[in-house]
């Protein structure tokens, strides 16, 4: 069953029309990305999901539950994690959490457990009860994202939450994405960061002036451009031999050789590497390297909107 | 020269702030006008009055009562309106004609007019010049009534003779004289009195809460930058004093011009008073470096500039005048500088005094002064580089 | 209605913490209450003023003065009267205030007067005495007024015919007064000098205390915390509701405590507890009308506190919190009618009068018009921004 079901989401401000025709749908344990540069809608597009926004039309249902923001109970099954780090400086970390958690009409008893566990996995138990104006940088993003998390919903929205953080701390984000979406929780991820979509979501929408431009698995996308695999053969002996031999392989469409290396294109890399690696070793020539490159989001981004995804 | 450059930024952002334009440029005029309007032209205690009757010898004595010079009468026709007029401060007494006033001077009773007067306002010596009032109304009657009695004439005669010899009568006089030296002076305009109260007032509140731009610039890290450039730290302390201070003399030169050109506000001595005002700006410069090296939160910092401003302004006779002061509070007001100004300002306004007349004023003004931007320099050089 | 609360409590605690809102809410007040109060005198203390003559008549209408009628002016405590032989003494205490005013009978006043030719007293005041020197001009002009009275009498008499004086002169001096002056007391509706400067700050200072409370939604804004709480399952208007709540709980409590403060610390009279709650409520009510307004139409945090800031302070002046305006001219009266702290002093001052309960009622709806103008206003301009991510 699908957690979130959204069609046909129009926004216009003014003149400018924001999200044109928004809809797809997110299964339970699924993690569904929304790829687009800057000012794509993807913004626009989640607040109307959260029901902070109100859409000119289209639906947004979560766990059947329609939402529109006049809804109040149905936002119990969304956790949402605005960009901007929305926290209130002069609160600490758990008081930022009991507030929230209130709002969400977390029963007492188990929010004050609920909140040590949500500590925990953000790694703030320390620093808990410490004004949040005093954090760094990647504990604040840490406690937005905590935020978002307390209530256990069964649809969490998660707004850029790595841009401006540093590595590590987004490496940690990313890791925890990815184990919300083992335990269940269906999750919409919005980014602008190809190498994100790609890590984390099991489906993307590559979305730009606001109108979905394609979707799919990654690999549904990367087949819809239909471009060629790359494989790059690091080679230790004759790289011309190899390449003479590989001619012979009628589903490669190019061989090239050069100094130390061989370049093939093909069309499925993965199919076709254990008998390129055979002809090799027939050959007697020595394989020092295997590289496949498959063609990525960003070149998908790319063959769709003509533009480069990062502006 | 470095120190005006940061001088200049000082001065240009105040004048980006929206507020300043209100707080810095309306707000000490509405003021001065409210005030003058309000309080000028000097006391004049108002007598609402009420003519129930409306007779002829009721009307004498409206009209008596209206050429007094001692107080203003305001006409009513509603007792009850009158009455809480009175009972609100709108007027400070009442008088109140009854219909039967004239009915009982003709029939030979004795009439009554009612003064309305609140216990806990010291009516006492206006009760006693409308007494007087009443009784010269009162001498006419009697010699009309005597003159009756004895047979003369009729009433309306009587009447007549007793208002002919009113006239006629050599009466005793009471030859008033004045002498002492004035508080408030003779003859100040109707805006004299608050507006240098008022001048003191708003250069203080103007550069304390001004001290929050200084926390702010330390806060955006723009003062750390300044350190980080080839400028000296005395440069740049001497530029935010000079910021500080254009600040202040910009609040003080407006008030100033403004008063003179707006409601003719004499300001005494020009080179005098000039002093006095480079002296309130240095002060005021002070005190605005110290808030702006002691908070570090700026919000917090325009709070407590508002309310120091105002708390010393009060303490410090810009308020309510220093001359009403009780004797004690007199002696407190003069720890601030606000007290020292005023003084000096009334020596020159009110009693047309030079720099002569006020060397102490300024040798103390000037003492704040140093005392104040030699403490904040210090704080904020210790707050710049640590 | 539950999440209002659990949105008003969270913004009550983020402005305890806030040292601005306490400073502005409880401490500015009551600091500058306590300077009035101090600083300003206490007129219903008995008035000082004191007299003092010189005899160089020695007749009997100026003895009939100063035995006759000032005794009884200082065993009535109006003033105290000092008896000098030597002018040049007496002056040099006039002008230097030691004497706020001095009588001067010259030699052969009385002579003059008796013969009809007039006769002058001299009345030396001190120029920073002029209310001293106006109740002694008062007090003689009264008695010369009697005299006055029997020689126009007598005056009046001889042009109607008559042919004795002297006998006249006694008639006269028999006569009754055909006017005489009875006194109405009337209540007071004014504040005293402490509990006017009392309520004046409470309620100037309320302004900014509420603010505090209506600009927290701009900066919700601010923080990003906005979107939170629109993406959270509580309905919109208990977001409003929340900061209404903590407003009025803020207002209302910085009002309580400083009329408590000032009561008990300088002796303010704040009046019938039940009355000052009604006007309190309905001011503080009135108060977060005017800046929702302010804090609907602009943008910022900062730009809301400038403008709130000139409100406050411009309604402040007008409505008379600074100093009372009871005697300001008619268009400044009107205008100050237009401010809820006029309303407000009012409704104390009404209240002052003991009249019980019912003189709050025109005050009170004063300022509920208020909150109910503004509130509309507000909810007018802010619909579809004011809530909006």
């Amino acid at each position: 069953m699908n957690v979130l079901e959204c069609e046909g989401l129009v926004k216009a401000f003014d003149d400018l029309v924001a999200v044109d025709d928004v809809g797809f749908h997110i299964a339970a344990g699924e993690t569904y990305g929304l790829l687009g540069p800057n000012g794509a809608g993807k913004t626009t597009s989640i607040s109307m999901i959260a029901g902070i926004l109100e859409s000119d039309s289209g639906s947004v249902t979560v766990g059947g539950t329609e939402i529109t923001t006049r809804t109040t109970e149905g936002k119990r099954q969304i956790g949402y994690v605005p960009q901007d780090i929305a926290i209130y400086p002069d609160l600490s970390a758990r008081e930022n959490l009991r507030f929230f958690g209130k709002l969400y009409g977390i029963p007492k008893a188990r929010l004050d457990e609920r909140i040590d566990e949500v500590l925990a996995v953000i790694g703030l138990t320390d620093r808990g009860d410490d004004r949040t104006e005093e954090y760094s940088g990647g504990m604040r993003r840490r406690l937005n994202i905590g935020i978002g998390l307390l209530h256990e919903p069964m649809l969490l929205i998660l707004d850029e939450p790595t841009v401006g953080v540093d590595p590590q701390s987004r490496n940690s984000i990313l890791e925890g994405v990815e184990e919300l979406g083992r335990t269940g929780t269906a999750v919409l991820y919005t980014t602008h960061y190809m190498e994100e979509a790609e890590r984390l979501c099991d489906r993307v929408a590559i979305i730009d002036g606001g109108k979905i431009r394609a979707e799919g698995t990654r690999r549904e996308l990367v087949e819809l451009v239909g471009q060629l695999d790359t494989i790059n053969l690091g080679v230790v002996g004759s790289a011309r031999r190899l390449a003479e031999a590989l001619a012979s392989v009628t589903e490669l469409e190019s061989v090239i050789a050069t100094e130390g290396s061989v370049e093939i294109l093909v069309e499925g890399a993965s199919g076709l590497l254990p008998r390129v690696l055979e002809i090799a070793q027939q050959s007697d020539v020595g394989v020092s390297g295997v590289e496949v490159i498959e063609p990525n989001l960003e070149s998908v981004f790319l063959h769709l909107t003509g533009k480069a995804l990062r502006d | 020269m470095k120190a005006l450059a940061i001088t200049w930024v000082n001065v240009k952002r105040l004048v980006r702030d929206p507020s300043t334009i209100f707080f810095v440029f309306i707000f000490p005029m509405l003021l001065i006008l409210v005030l003058g309007a309000s309080f000028g032209g000097g006391f004049q205690p108002q007598v609402a009055v009420l003519d129930e009757g409306g007779g002829p010898f009721a009307q004498e004595l409206v009209d008596e009562m209206a050429g007094s010079e001692d107080f203003d009468t305001i006409s009513y026709d509603d007792r009850g309106a009158l009455l809480e007029d009175v009972e609100r401060g709108v007027a400070n007494m009442g008088v109140v004609v009854p219909a039967d006033y004239d009915e009982r001077l003709q029939s030979g009773a004795v009439a009554q007019v009612e003064f309305v007067g609140r216990l806990d306002q010291s009516v006492v010596q206006y009760r006693a010049t409308i007494e007087a009032i009443v009784a010269d109304q009162s001498a006419v009657f009697r010699a009309a009534r005597l003159v009756e009695a004895q047979g003369l004439a009729g009433f309306d005669d009587a009447v007549a003779s007793a208002q002919l010899a009113t006239t006629s009568t050599a009466r005793t006089v009471v030859v008033r004289e004045s002498t002492g030296e004035s508080v408030f002076g003779e003859d100040l305009g109707q805006f004299d009195l608050g507006a240098p109260a008022n001048l003191i007032l708003f250069v203080f509140l103007t550069s304390l809460a001004g001290s929050a731009a200084l926390i702010n610039t330390r806060r955006l890290g723009v003062s750390r930058r300044m350190v980080s450039t080839p400028t000296s730290i005395g440069q740049i302390l001497l530029g935010e004093t000079g910021g500080r201070f254009s600040i202040a003399m910009i609040q003080g030169l407006f008030i100033m011009v403004g008063a003179a050109v707006a409601f003719q506000v004499r300001w005494g001595n020009l080179a005098a008073s000039s002093v006095l005002l480079i002296l309130l700006a240095l002060v005021g410069a002070g005190a605005g470096m110290l808030m702006g090296a002691i908070f570090d939160n700026d919000e917090q910092a325009g709070s407590m500039g508002v309310f120091i401003g105002l708390g010393l302004a009060a303490l410090g006779g810009c308020m309510v005048p220093l001359e009403i002061f009780p004797d004690t509070m007199v002696k407190i007001a003069h720890i601030t500088p606000h007290a020292w100004a005023l003084d000096g300002f009334a020596e020159l306004i009110r009693r047309g005094g030079t720099i002569g007349d006020i060397l102490v004023e300024i040798v103390v003004l000037a003492a704040f002064g140093v005392a104040l931007l030699t403490l904040g320099t210090w704080r904020l050089r210790a707050k710049l580089t640590h | 209605m539950r999440a209002a609360f659990v949105i008003a409590g969270k913004d009550l605690s983020q402005r305890i913490r806030d040292r601005s809102a306490i400073l502005l809410g409880l401490v500015a007040p009551l600091g500058l209450a306590f300077i009035f109060s101090a600083i300003i005198p206490d007129t219903t203390a008995s008035f000082d003023v004191s007299l003092a003559y010189v005899d160089q008549d020695g007749g009997e209408i100026s003895s009939g003065f100063i035995s006759g009628v000032l005794p009884d002016i200082e065993a009535d405590e109006l003033a105290t009267v000092e008896p000098y032989t030597d002018l040049d003494t007496a002056m040099v205490d006039v002008e230097s205030g030691t004497t706020h005013a001095l009588y001067v009978f010259p030699d052969g006043f009385t002579d003059g007067v008796l013969a009809g030719d007039g006769g002058s007293v001299r009345l030396v005041g001190n120029v920073d005495h002029s209310i001293s020197t106006q109740i002694a001009d008062a007090i003689l002009s009264g008695y010369l007024a009697e005299i006055d009275a029997v020689g126009i009498s007598v005056d009046a008499a001889m042009r109607s015919g008559a042919q004795d004086p002297t006998a006249l002169v006694a008639a006269a001096a028999q006569s009754p007064d055909a006017v005489v002056l009875v006194d109405t007391e009337a209540a007071s509706r004014e504040l005293d000098a402490t509990t006017f400067f009392s309520a004046g700050m409470a309620v100037f200072f309320l302004f900014f205390t509420v603010q505090f409370g209506v600009s927290s939604l701009l900066e919700e804004r601010f923080y990003g915390t906005l979107p939170r709480l629109l993406g959270a399952p509580i309905s919109r208007w208990s977001i409003l509701g929340g900061k209404a709540t903590s407003s009025f709980i803020l207002g209302l409590t910085s009002m309580v405590v400083l009329a408590v403060a000032t009561t008990l610390l300088i002796g303010a009279e704040w009046g019938n507890p039940a009355g000052v709650a009604i006007l309190m409520i309905s001011g503080v009510l009135a108060a977060i009308g005017i800046m929702a307004v302010v804090a609907v139409v602009s943008k910022t945090p900062e730009q809301a506190a400038n403008w709130q800031s000139i409100v406050a302070v411009l309604l402040g002046l007008l409505g008379g919190t600074f100093f009372p305006l009871s005697q300001a001219p008619p268009a400044l009266a009107f205008f100050s009618k237009l401010t809820p702290h006029a309303w407000f002093l009012q409704g104390l001052g009404d209240l002052s009068a003991g009249d019980g309960l019912s003189v709050v009622v025109i005050p009170a709806l004063a300022m509920l018009t208020f909150f109910v103008v503004t509130v509309a206003i507000a909810v007018l301009a802010g619909r579809g921004r004011v809530l909006a991510p």
